[in-house]
């Protein structure tokens, strides 16, 4: 890229700040579903506020204004993750304790798109595309990784793209719906759902942690501390995982499972029947 | 793009957002901008010396990593000071920081939805597994693993 990306623009900054004041007094409330109920709290109205006011039919901002609202986001949640520093610090001793836990969710983080992905993206028809959507969370970082080895033109990179896109528009949203309804049926430990918050992305992991803290407001800290913990062991592992483990692992278990799983071309069928 | 910002223009963002989470702080959680004040500046000091490690340093690491580390390294109880900082900073509710970022997430939603139109209906359902795959089962090996080692 030859210009530097830009991160200025008055509206988007003076839009931020009236969607936190506003969104902030509102507080949090509680809304009954059939499936559960669902906790929405300051970020979650932020988020679903702001979308809509980005709606390009609304003409409220102007596309240059949403990509700037883009590049900032992509540093802003720093100051999110030196805030949970801060609070890791004091409870190191009680991190290390949980040092099992914290590698084997880790494993959790990893081969949880895979286990859950893969078969599914099979059984409803997916190709190869199935590989780049699959074997990672499909963030800016992954992004990099199946452009260098298949192309972003290929079907991987289309795969992978798709997922990044649908993360990037709904990831933060849904994973914050998912928590309410998951942390309601009663069956995990605030602190386990904490650590399943440290998926790698800091926009879905705050939107997790924010519906942990509102549901589980007497054990805000832990939960803070834990995702935190989580979230940097899937940062710093994160990409390294991925190029040796996670994608030649999906492509393995993608030759093993299509005859199996996938659909067969109209073609393979035709030869089946003569 | 990590690598294309310009540290001055980073610098001034901090500050913003910074000004915004304060106020957020304020309406939210009722803790006055002037008495917070102190651990914004650290939380936002702390992220730009994260930056300017990761400028200097020849590996390339994400700057999320450095940022982390420094945080957690001047609030563990060997560090000088480190009762202060963890006082100052407390003063800031992490999910005053978490809205302006879902804000900002928000106002970009636009950016994205002609090519999310383009996509098909097996994408989309992959996505959502995606993330339900690797949010669900993370919690339930911790899960496990917690009761295994006996933690609760």
């Amino acid at each position: 890229m030859d210009a530097k990306p830009s991160m200025f623009s008055w509206k988007v900054h003076l839009f931020v700040l009236v969607l936190v004041c506003v969104t902030e007094l509102i507080g949090v409330h509680e809304l009954g579903l059939g499936i559960g109920t669902i906790t929405l709290f300051p970020m979650l109205y932020a988020l679903i506020i702001g979308s809509i006011m980005s709606i390009p039919k609304l003409k409220i901002l102007k596309k240059k204004e949403m990509q700037i609202s883009a590049n900032i986001l992509g540093i802003s949640f720093m100051l999110f993750i030196a805030k949970l520093g801060t609070m890791m610090g004091p409870q190191l001793m009680e991190l290390f304790k949980s040092g099992i836990p914290l590698l084997l969710q880790e494993a959790g983080h990893i081969l949880g798109t895979i286990i859950l992905g893969l078969p599914i993206a099979l059984l409803i028809g997916m190709k190869r595309e199935a590989i780049g959507a699959t074997f990672s969370i499909d963030r800016e970082p992954n992004l990099a990784i199946i452009s260098e080895k298949y192309s972003s033109d290929s079907a991987e990179g289309r795969g992978a793209l798709g997922v990044y896109v649908c993360g990037t528009l709904f990831g933060a949203l849904y994973l914050s719906l998912l928590t309410s309804i998951i942390a309601k049926l009663d069956i995990f430990h605030p602190l386990s759902l904490a650590m399943g918050a440290g998926v790698g992305s800091g926009s879905m992991m705050a939107a997790v942690t924010g519906t942990l803290v509102t549901i589980y407001p007497d054990q805000a800290d832990t939960i803070a501390v834990f995702s935190g913990g989580a979230n940097l062991i899937t940062t710093l592992l994160g990409t390294y995982i991925c190029v040796f483990i996670s994608l030649p692992l999906t492509e393995f278990l993608y030759n093993k499972l299509n005859p199996i799983l996938g659909r067969k071309h109209k073609n393979e069928i035709k030869n089946i029947k003569t | 793009m990590e690598n294309n910002l310009k540290m001055k223009d980073m610098i001034l963002t901090y500050i913003i957002i910074g000004i915004i989470a304060l106020l957020g702080n304020w309406a939210g959680y009722h803790v006055s901008p002037i008495k917070a004040l102190p651990g914004m500046l650290i939380i936002v000091l702390i992220t730009i010396v994260g930056w300017g490690i990761k400028k200097i340093l020849p590996i390339n690491l994400p700057a999320v990593i450095y940022i982390s580390l420094i945080a957690l390294l001047i609030t563990t109880k060997i560090f000088p000071g480190s009762e202060w900082i963890i006082k100052e900073t407390g003063n800031v509710n992490f999910l005053a920081l978490a809205t302006p970022i879902l804000a900002y997430a928000g106002l970009s939603f636009g950016k994205d939805l002609h090519e999310f139109k383009k996509l098909g209906w097996r994408i989309v359902v992959i996505s959502f597994v995606v993330y339900t795959g690797t949010f669900v089962i993370s919690t339930i090996m911790a899960e496990l693993s917690f009761r295994f080692t006996g933690k609760f």
